[in-house]
């Protein structure tokens, strides 16, 4: 990961109107974020939170109420953008009529590649999502994992350096959501920057570098994965083969004895528990959660926005 | 055939239009950059509404300068790609259907299209192409219109513009791929449409050669004359040389050919039910009864003003005057056409036409021909052909093109009505002189690509209209101007104040309170309030109507079907104006896309 941004939000907010301008839902809340080049970033949040919004600011196809979207340093609303970035909605939105192999064609046209480097691109993605055999059926007669493959090589045809996945592992089978997560870390392996939003914890919490919480359009939690889920004022040890003497009195003498200290840290929570916990307590109590990520928020995102932890560990 | 407007050479159109009018390129210029300036104040007040004055201002600066710089992006794969994925969209929708109903449709026709007609060739004709150039407007209109509607509906556009397609690029190519659908159906239609009329129209006769008379003159046996049998309801007249050939005379717009077999006759089939006459058409000015000149002759009342009336017996004549004729030419003969229009006062003697005069004159000189008498028979096309060995009044002979034409190529011909009482009604296209005609299938070609012409404009109506707007909306968008279209002109003069009956709102008011429109309202207050709303509503209908094309001046169906050939000044013309509403629509499609939240 380089201190390179590739993605920047700045007070991004939207507010969905209706046909006659009255508004009806305030999706997203003057979001600060920063993408670094080769992270794998995780957008969370309950239902309707507004991480879709969010994508779909990020990539122009909604224009924002207010603050701006940057990716690469051009503004969202810059087609240009689009050479590098690759995205998979978060359902199907492709040509049920065409094949496989259509689909893939199509969009490699799309990007302007030429046909020789297009047939290879196509035939090695559709291995790589593993469609081989059901390469030349319409995509009307696919199942929803395979339509989500055949998605998610769509968004991979132009070999992008930002991939925007809303919810990939949606609708995949356990080896599916095993696949796409090692997809997914293999991508990163390669530099390229992955944001990816859901609500599925374990998998987030699996490949994400660093997390956004989202709740009512605001963002509640911001850091890496690890910090966050780190209990600070815990410690935990783990032992094997202690007397009854020495676990009496573990806490001040171990040192002194011969037991076999296997790790002395910090325990660390599950994602769930976090994650239930700041909707719980956003709920209870409406408004920005914690001073460090207010801080971020309101000053100088890409430089604060690293040392967000909880200031309530779950236990 | 009525030829309203006269057909300008290509380049005179182009640049500097009728005289006193305005050439087609500056009228595109400045309808562009009238479309131009209103969409920017209306998206500048829009944005200005939404986000406020700076920020809408800012915002439409971008769009402006930023689209240009995306317009050069343009990339002929990607435009390419969209276009076949609107083909196989359109084949996904079935419009093959279409052939079908096409097709069903000339079933139809089979039985009730008439060969008993005084020419079937026109009827049939007009009705395949009319019925064609519907089914395409309503083809080119259903694929348009919902296109890209359902493309927002079912949010494929979402991976779409998530690429690096421009706006223009989806517009473009979905116009490119459904003016290719449009094509291969409209090519499957003209050669049914084409085999269709040959195979109805195309007969033989039989020659009863026993009931042959002989002619014989001063003893000597010249040929044989009679008439075929009936078949579709006519019967030929037919005269044959010595050698037993010859021809079965024009009747119901066709000959056949007849040539001797064994004891009997073999007749070939029609020739000539198709034509593509070329006409060179000449000037046309009047002299009233008083022998002065004039523009146009008299009106015998409530008519349509294309052509004005000559009376009978008196000095009135119409006159043509050609140009560009060579007085050095070898031509044997000049060959005229003449349609009269007969306007009876009196019913004269029953079945029997009225007489007219022809006469050619030399502008210069003054030298003519003597008067040569025609029978005129109501809206006929008499070809005649004119010796160029004539006599003057005096009975002095004179050369038609060494005498008659001047050096620089003009030549009058004077037309007059012989008998008092009665009318001639001539227009400028009523009297033309005929050059070698053109081949008919060319013709039916260029008839067919008048077609295509209003097929592509209707489609780049309807994908520039449903970037905007829902499917059935856009469909209804679309049909509406369709409609407006064809009734262009009147359209206009209401916007311009020169039909009866004033403004909308006026015609609205009268309808209520049981006025006709040669009623005059009077004055007062709710007169002027109705009038100055009219004159805003005339206003829009004014710019509303710069923008309609004129289906009805697009449509060459009337050419094919009267036997003439379009010329191709006007083929140019119509393609010219495609590509000029393809473009701007393109342009502005372009704009409406881009300035489109895409995911609302
Ligand atoms: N087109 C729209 N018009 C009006 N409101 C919308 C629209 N799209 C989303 N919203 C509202 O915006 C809010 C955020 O929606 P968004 O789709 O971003 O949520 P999400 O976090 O992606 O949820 P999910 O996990 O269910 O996908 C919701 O309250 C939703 O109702
Ligand atoms: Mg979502």
């Amino acid at each position: 990961m380089s201190d390179e941004v590739v993605l920047q939000t700045r007070a991004l907010s939207k507010v969905y109107r209706d046909f006659w301008g009255r508004q009806k839902v305030r999706a997203l809340k003057a979001l600060d974020l920063n993408v670094h080049r080769g992270e794998v970033f995780g957008l969370l949040g309950p239902n309707g939170s507004g991480k879709t919004t969010t994508m779909k600011l990020v990539l122009g196809l909604l224009f924002p109420t207010e603050g701006e979207a940057v990716v690469f340093g051009r503004p969202a609303s810059d087609v240009a953008k689009n050479e590098r970035i690759g995205y998979l909605p978060e359902e199907s939105y492709l040509y049920r009529f065409l094949t496989a192999e259509e689909t893939l064609d199509f969009y490699g046209r799309l990007f302007d590649m030429p046909a020789d480097v297009r047939a290879q691109r196509v035939d090695a993605l559709i291995k790589q999502v593993g469609l081989d055999k059901a390469r030349k059926r319409p995509l009307q007669e696919y199942s929803k994992g395979m339509t989500r493959r055949i998605g998610l090589a769509q968004a991979l045809i132009n070999d992008p350096e930002l991939i925007l996945l809303d919810e990939p592992t949606s609708g995949l089978d356990p080896i599916g959501t095993r696949e796409m997560k090692d997809m997914i870390l293999e991508l990163k392996k390669q530099g390229k920057t992955v944001v990816m939003c859901s609500h599925l914890l374990a998998d987030v919490q699996d490949v994400c570098d660093r997390i956004a919480i989202l709740h009512q359009g605001e963002l509640k939690e911001l850091g890496r994965v690890d910090e966050l889920l780190t209990i600070a004022d815990v410690t935990q040890i783990r032992g094997r083969n202690l007397s009854t003497d020495c676990q009496n009195e573990i806490r001040d003498v171990i040192a002194r004895h011969h037991g076999e200290l296997l790790s002395m840290n910090n325990p660390t929570t599950t994602l769930e528990d976090l994650f239930l916990d700041i909707v719980r307590d956003s709920e209870a109590r409406p408004g920005r959660r914690t001073a460090s990520v207010a801080a971020a928020a309101g000053g100088d995102a890409a430089t604060s926005d690293e040392s967000g932890t909880p200031d309530q560990p779950a236990s | 055939m009525v030829l309203e407007r006269q057909i300008l050479p290509y380049l005179q159109w182009l640049l500097y239009g009728e005289p006193g009018g305005m050439g087609a390129l500056l009228r595109f210029v400045l309808v562009l950059l009238g479309v131009g300036l209103a969409a920017l104040v209306i998206g500048f007040l829009v944005a200005a509404l939404r986000y406020g004055f700076a920020r809408g201002g800012d915002m439409t600066y971008r769009t402006v300068s930023g689209g240009f710089v995306e317009l050069l992006h343009t990339r002929w794969r990607r435009v390419w790609a969209l276009a076949m994925l609107a083909v196989k969209e359109a084949r996904r929708r079935r419009v093959l259907i279409a052939l079908g109903v096409y097709l069903v449709i000339l079933l139809f026709a089979q039985w009730f299209l008439s060969t008993d007609y005084p020419e079937p060739a026109r009827l049939y004709l007009s009705f395949v192409l009319t019925a064609t150039t519907y089914l395409m407007l309503g083809i080119g209109l259903l694929l348009s219109a919902f296109s890209l509607p359902s493309d927002f509906k079912t949010k494929t556009i979402y991976t779409v513009v998530t690429k690096p397609v421009r706006a223009g690029e989806i517009v473009m190519g979905r116009i490119l791929g459904f003016t290719i659908v449009g094509t291969v159906l409209l090519a499957v239609m003209a050669l049914a449409s084409y085999v269709f009329v040959i195979r109805s129209l195309d007969h033989t006769h039989e020659i009863d050669a026993a009931a042959l008379k002989t002619i014989n003159i001063g003893g000597e046996m010249r040929g044989y004359d009679g008439s075929t049998d009936k078949e579709m309801g006519h019967r030929h007249l037919i005269e044959l040389d010595a050698d037993r050939r010859g021809l079965a005379e024009q009747d119901r717009g066709h000959v056949h050919e007849i040539l001797p077999d064994g004891e009997g006759y073999d007749v070939s089939g029609a020739l000539g039910l198709m034509k593509a006459r070329v006409p060179k058409y000449g000037k046309l000015a009047f002299i009233d009864r008083n022998g002065a000149k004039k523009d146009s002759g008299i009106s015998v009342g409530y008519e349509w003003k294309y052509r004005s009336f000559i009376d009978g017996n008196t000095q009135a004549a119409a006159i043509w005057t050609f140009d560009g004729l060579d007085p050095n030419t070898e031509d044997e003969s000049l060959e005229l056409a003449l349609i009269v229009r007969v306007f009876r006062t009196h019913k004269g003697v029953i079945g029997q036409p009225i007489t007219g005069s022809i006469k050619f004159r030399n502008p210069e000189t003054g030298q003519s021909s003597a008067e040569s008498s025609f029978l005129a028979l109501d809206q006929q096309i008499d070809e005649m052909s004119f010796a160029r060995a004539m006599f003057d009044p005096d009975d002095n002979p004179v050369d038609l093109f060494e005498d008659l034409v001047t050096d620089d190529g003009r030549l009058e011909v004077i037309v007059q009505c012989l008998e008092g009482g009665q009318y001639f009604g001539f227009a400028q296209a009523d009297c033309y002189i005929r050059q070698p005609e053109g081949d008919p299938r060319a013709n039916f070609f260029k008839v067919n690509l008048s077609i295509w012409v209003q097929m592509v404009i209707v489609i780049a109506i309807g994908v520039t209209v449903s970037t905007l707007v829902s499917g059935p909306v856009a469909m209804l968008f679309t049909a509406s101007f369709i409609l407006l279209g064809f009734f262009r002109q009147f359209f206009l003069n209401v916007a311009t104040g020169q039909e009866y009956g004033g403004g909308p709102l006026e015609s609205l008011v009268r309808l209520v309170t049981q006025k006709n429109v040669m009623v005059d309202l009077g004055e007062g207050v709710g007169v002027t309030i109705v009038k100055s709303i009219d004159a805003v509503f005339q206003g829009f209908m004014w710019c509303v109507g710069q923008l309609l094309p004129d289906f009805r001046s697009l449509s060459a169906v009337a050419f094919a079907a009267d036997g003439y050939n379009v010329p191709w000044d006007r083929v140019w013309q119509d393609l010219t104006l495609c590509g000029a509403y393809v473009v701007g629509l393109s342009i502005l499609g372009f704009f409406l896309l881009r300035t489109r939240e895409v995911a609302r």
